[in-house]
């Protein structure tokens, strides 16, 4: 009620008591999605037999930089890794978003008059697919991409997906009088795209621009496909691949040759989350960048007067 | 070529055709080629984690190689986990490949040589692997036919498998427990009781879900329970369920299990790697080899000793522990094979292979002794994995007499009832695949004890009877038939 | 080139248009319609040949339906597909509700800072692979040592065997998914918040709309072509489920598979050992084939009410 009369007739505004319950419900949930990731920190950072004997605990016994040191005994491979994933992911998501906003804004348009049948061409992508290893020899034998960082950065390119998003973003966010208006300017299509469509459409661009970033980060099934060098593995493939080896190794266990050889080199428990935390820290600080577009003074513009 | 009634493949694959046609360029074979002048190279798959110098060791031994065969060597290591994926999608897109690894538990060997990805290497084996023929063990090739041909060239290791109890001896010495007299599951009973009573915090029997109780049965495919008797006459294969071996291990399991001597979460447990790294256990069950007390002790930190639970019988799985295949699209099958023979009789490239570069890698001590250096963490290879291990060059703190107790151990073996029957599925895969899902639904809750018995058999058995058990067996039983009756 | 020129130069607008739809159309060529061909191998028994693929495909036996018989031979094939499909409806409800929720409160908010640390905590959980998630769940479940039992024990409440009573498991299969995915949704329907014309609420806002009033009849109806759109690409997903929520949370415990056996995980347990490609293949092309007549069959629903929001 106080909220209402301070602030007159701002009728944006939400209530205090709504403001407190909004709050505490985000703030809770988000909360509980933290969580689980700060505890993945501490464990990354417990000693391990220490971890063996008292499972997780929120303030283990003894602490320990072991796990890192593990990881970290890859050295100049783990450093290159990054830079594979960096320019892998930042290539791959301005081609990703250039082919998907080209795509998406044509089908968008009622003026296209094949834009049913391309919609139903990308969609008819997302359910259907060859398998693997039609798509390994398009990609191995057809386009020779074997062992090419491009093999990391075409696959992932394009998604229908996110083209049927962007469509409903174009549609629903940019007023047809605009690109009437420019049409009348004299603008030419690809003008009229460039020059008002895109600046509208900022926080749908960001939306494809971080699901795409996420999805090349995160990438490690096309590298172990197609990457034999050590020099071009990203990182995570190159974590994935001490993870995937862990776990084949245990359910191995009663193979003797196996358990005793190998089993006893291996990095456990405590790796595991080291390298969650190495493959997420750096992609975390990436992500206000993308957030300014989806997250901004609704309210600034509404009540500017 | 192509007949018309195939046409229709012929035009869904039109669009790949292109793509084959231009890969397909290039190739073209020369007569000249494979002499010490103009070697081939050969492409090695194996498994394992990629070390760092495999192209600086690969170097070295293509020198050797080359002198000797005419071959080069081309190495791609694939790590554990990933290795039987990625081959698979490998062999069939028709990569080129000329070696690969291939074994029972990575990359099936006998799933695979069945699809067609390795070359029948029968004729090879004679014309160029004599060397092979002459060291291995006649079990190892006798075991590792597929339809009465063989695809793979086992490694010479240990043949027979033989289970055995592993004990912590902390407590074993503790309590003064006598473990001579252990042999079966129920001779256990006393000394998991006197560790259950005593201590609290420690796993008297420490089972995980790949638990597997022992039965003198050898099984038709890994872990389905179809089995002939060890010391059958007959080769009637039975439903292992139905057994009285097996109905007394599970009211076993399930006794010790209610007496807490397992752990609750035995029927979810991946592994017991944790309570390993604390020592929190007394006694468990393996398969063993010589000298593997040595291996685990070192490998836990803390001392482990070991009883027989069986005899040493040599199954189809034991013999294809690790293999090496040639690709059925090598180009060069001969020169590969020679390669394959030079690796299992040359002690020199095999420790090459093995150990590196001698004074980079390692260096001797004596004439089969050596050391790692520092640089070996550069190339630290499994060596059961790169053939004949016999070869390979002892460690300093390896017992001297290490690969004669192998030979012992090998020629002690008995061969199990279905060494060399490899069961063709492709008459039954939609059955397998039924039956497989009802499997992996109550194995691990039976044979951890976690369930009892006396309800969870019947309807396990009931379900796998709706799978199509029966169906399975029958065509197995068919199969072993015309196998006993060719193999007379 | 001449020709080319000319044609360029005489400003269609579908030139222009289908100039901007080219580079994906040939990515989807490459990478999408070309591997389709090897969807014939669901009609094989494939063995391969030392000729490469396309030899192996043409040798490969023809097998009919063969290859999608072990989908249906059982019980099972009820219980998964019941499994599948029950878990997606409820996924695609309450993820669409709770996602556009979240997206609305993080939008509403008046403190645009601390909106954006709860929204960046939400993505976190998108980080964490399966494998992770399913030892945190069982850091909470374990029999002995999980955080539940163990409060559940200062109540005097007996332990439950998380990992062998299927009861609870439907409730936590749909919590991990939802608390794993909300985050991520939100995102797509935040931005279409932010995309939404001021000027619509300010003149509600002179009109006297209160903020209800303002969320029930501008916010939701601005956002209802994008949650069609998103609906629609879920029913086309309804057989598929996801193998990591299904395998590696329950622990793949054989005792809950009444409730966690669904299609994925039921195809991976059934050709682990014989690793039949045509098999696998046929599993795809039948949850494909499924999901597509009812996407159709949707879209069609959809169009009939209104053109713009249908897929095609």
């Amino acid at each position: 009620m106080s909220a209402q009369t301070t602030k007159g007739r701002d009728f944006h505004r939400l209530t205090t008591a709504w403001n407190i319950a909004f709050h505490a419900v985000a703030g809770i949930f988000a909360l509980l999605c933290v969580f689980p990731f700060l505890f993945v920190t501490i464990i990354s950072f417990t000693d391990e037999t220490t971890l063996a004997r008292n499972g997780y605990q929120l303030f283990p016994e003894k602490w320990s930089v072991e796990a890192y040191t593990y990881l970290f005994k890859a050295g100049d491979q783990l450093l290159r890794s990054y830079g594979v994933t960096i320019m892998v992911t930042v290539i791959g998501t301005v081609i990703g978003v250039v082919f998907t906003a080209l795509f998406a804004y044509a089908i968008s348009r009622h003026s296209f008059k094949y834009r049913n049948f391309f919609a139903f061409f990308a969609f008819f992508t997302m359910l259907f697919n060859g398998g693997l290893v039609p798509t390994y020899i398009i990609v191995t034998q057809l386009l020779g991409l074997k062992d090419s960082i491009w093999a990391l950065i075409l696959p992932l390119a394009v998604n229908a997906f996110y083209i049927m998003i962007l469509r409903t973003f174009f549609s629903t966010m940019v007023p047809d009088a605009i690109i009437e208006s420019g049409k009348i300017d004299g603008a030419g299509e690809f003008g009229i795209f460039f020059k008002l469509v895109l600046p509208l459409s900022l926080p749908g661009l960001a939306t494809i621009g971080l699901f795409s970033t996420l999805g090349y980060w995160n990438d490690w099934f096309n590298a172990l496909l197609y990457i034999n060098t050590p020099n071009l593995v990203p990182l995570q493939s190159m974590l994935m691949r001490i993870e995937n080896s862990m776990q084949f190794i245990m359910q191995n266990s009663q193979n003797a040759s196996l358990s005793v050889g190998v089993l006893q080199s291996m990095p456990q428990d405590t790796s595991r989350m080291a390298m969650v935390v190495l493959a997420t820290g750096p992609i975390v600080f990436a992500y206000p960048f993308f957030q300014r577009y989806f997250i901004q003074g609704l309210t600034v513009g509404a009540v500017k007067e | 070529m192509i007949r018309k009634k195939r046409s229709f493949t012929v035009a869904l694959s039109l669009l790949l055709a292109m793509s084959i046609v231009l890969s397909a360029c290039g190739g073209g074979k020369n007569n000249s080629e494979g002499t010490a002048e103009k070697p081939v190279e050969l492409i090695w798959y194996t498994i394992g984690t990629p070390q760092k110098d495999v192209d600086k060791v690969m170097a070295e031994v293509s020198k050797y190689t080359a002198e000797k065969i005419g071959v080069t060597v081309k190495m791609s290591m694939i790590d554990w986990g990933d290795y039987s994926q990625k081959l698979q999608v490998m062999t069939a897109s028709g990569e080129a490949v000329d070696i690969m690894f291939t074994s029972s538990w990575a990359f099936d060997y006998v799933q695979n040589a069945r699809k067609g990805a390795f070359m029948q290497i029968d004729d090879l084996l004679k014309e160029h692997g004599q060397g092979i023929v002459d060291t291995l063990d006649p079990a190892f090739l006798e075991g590792s036919k597929v339809d009465g041909h063989n695809y793979g060239i086992p490694a010479n290791k240990e043949l027979p498998a033989q289970e055995v109890w592993r004990f912590n001896k902390q407590y074993v010495d503790k309590y003064k427990l006598d473990t001579s007299n252990v042999y079966s599951l129920e001779s256990l009973e006393p000394l998991l009781k006197t560790i259950k009573e005593n201590e609290p915090d420690v796993y008297p029997f420490a089972v995980d879900k790949n638990q597997m109780p022992y039965v003198p049965y050898d099984y038709v495919i890994e872990k389905l329970p179809m089995a002939v008797s060890l010391d059958t006459t007959d080769y009637k294969i039975v439903n292992v369920l139905d057994t009285p071996e097996m109905k007394q291990i599970l009211n076993t399991m399930h006794k010790y299990y209610k007496a807490g001597y397992i752990p609750t979460e035995a029927a979810t447990m991946d592994s017991m790697t944790d309570v390993q790294t604390t020592g929190k256990w007394f006694a468990d069950r393996a398969t063993s080899q010589p000298f593997a007390d040595n291996l685990w002790s070192a490998s836990y930190g803390y001392p482990v000793v070991s009883t027989p639970a069986s005899d040493a019988m040599i199954y189809n799985w034991s013999v294809m522990g690790s293999m090496q295949a040639i690709s059925a699209n090598s180009k060069y099958p001969e020169k590969a094979m020679e390669f394959l023979n030079l690796l299992n009789t040359d002690p020199v490239l095999r420790n090459m292979v093995d150990s590196g570069i001698e004074g980079v890698h390692y260096k001797k001590a004596s004439d089969n002794v050596m050391e790692n250096l520092d640089e070996s963490k550069n190339y630290d290879m499994p060596t059961f994995s790169l053939g004949n291990v016999m070869l390979t060059y002892l460690n300093t703190t390896d017992p001297t007499n290490k690969w004669e107790e192998f030979k012992k151990f090998n020629d002690a073996g008995k061969p199990a009832p279905l060494l060399g029957f490899n069961f063709d599925t492709s008459k039954v895969t939609t059955e397998i695949a039924s039956v497989q899902n009802v499997k992996e639904e109550y194995w691990a809750a039976l044979m951890t004890g976690t369930v009892d018995p006396e309800t969870y058999l019947a309807r396990a058995n009931d379900k796998f009877k709706a799978a199509g058990l029966d169906k399975i067996m029958a065509e197995a039983q068919r199969q072993l038939d015309e196998w006993r009756a060719a193999n007379k | 080139m001449g020709a080319f020129g000319r044609f360029f130069k005489n400003i269609n607008k579908n030139a222009a248009m289908l100039i901007m739809v080219l580079p994906a159309t040939l990515w989807f060529i490459f990478f999408s319609y070309l591997p389709m061909a090897g969807m014939v191998i669901a009609f094989k028994e494939y063995r391969y040949s030392r000729d490469g693929f396309l030899a192996s495909i043409i040798e490969s036996k023809w097998v009919g339906l063969q290859n999608f018989k072990f989908l249906f031979s059982t019980n099972d094939a009820y219980i998964i597909t019941r499994n599948t499909v029950v878990y997606n409806i409820f996924f695609i409800v309450l993820g669409l509700v709770i996602a556009v929720a979240m997206a609305i409160m993080l939008a509403e908010i008046t403190n645009k800072r601390l909106a954006k640390v709860y929204q960046t905590g939400m993505f976190l959980p998108y980080f964490l692979s399966w494998v992770i998630v399913g030892y945190f769940v069982f850091s909470f479940l374990s029999l002995d040592r999980g955080v539940v039992n163990q409060v559940a024990g200062w109540f005097g409440i007996d332990p439950v065997n998380w990992y062998s009573d299927p009861t609870y498991w439907p409730i936590i299969i749909v919590v991990v998914f939802l608390w794993k995915s909300v985050g991520y949704n939100s995102v797509i329907y935040l931005a279409a918040i932010m995309g939404i014309d001021k000027s619509l609420y300010e003149a509600a806002m002179i009109d006297g709309a209160n903020k209800w009033q303002q969320i029930r009849n501008i916010t939701i109806p601005m956002l209802t072509p994008l949650i069609t759109i998103l609906t629609l690409l879920a029913i086309g997903k309804i057989f598929y489920a996801d193998f990591g929520l299904f395998y590696q949370v329950p622990r793949d415990s054989g005792t809950l598979y009444s409730v966690t056996n669904v299609i994925d995980t039921y195809v991976y347990r059934g050709l682990k050992s014989t690793g039949e490609i045509g098999m696998s293949t046929a599993a795809g092309l039948y949850q494909s084939l499924i999901g597509f007549v009812l996407v159709i069959t949707s879209n069609g629903i959809v169009r009939k009410f209104n053109k713009d929001n249908a897929l095609f």
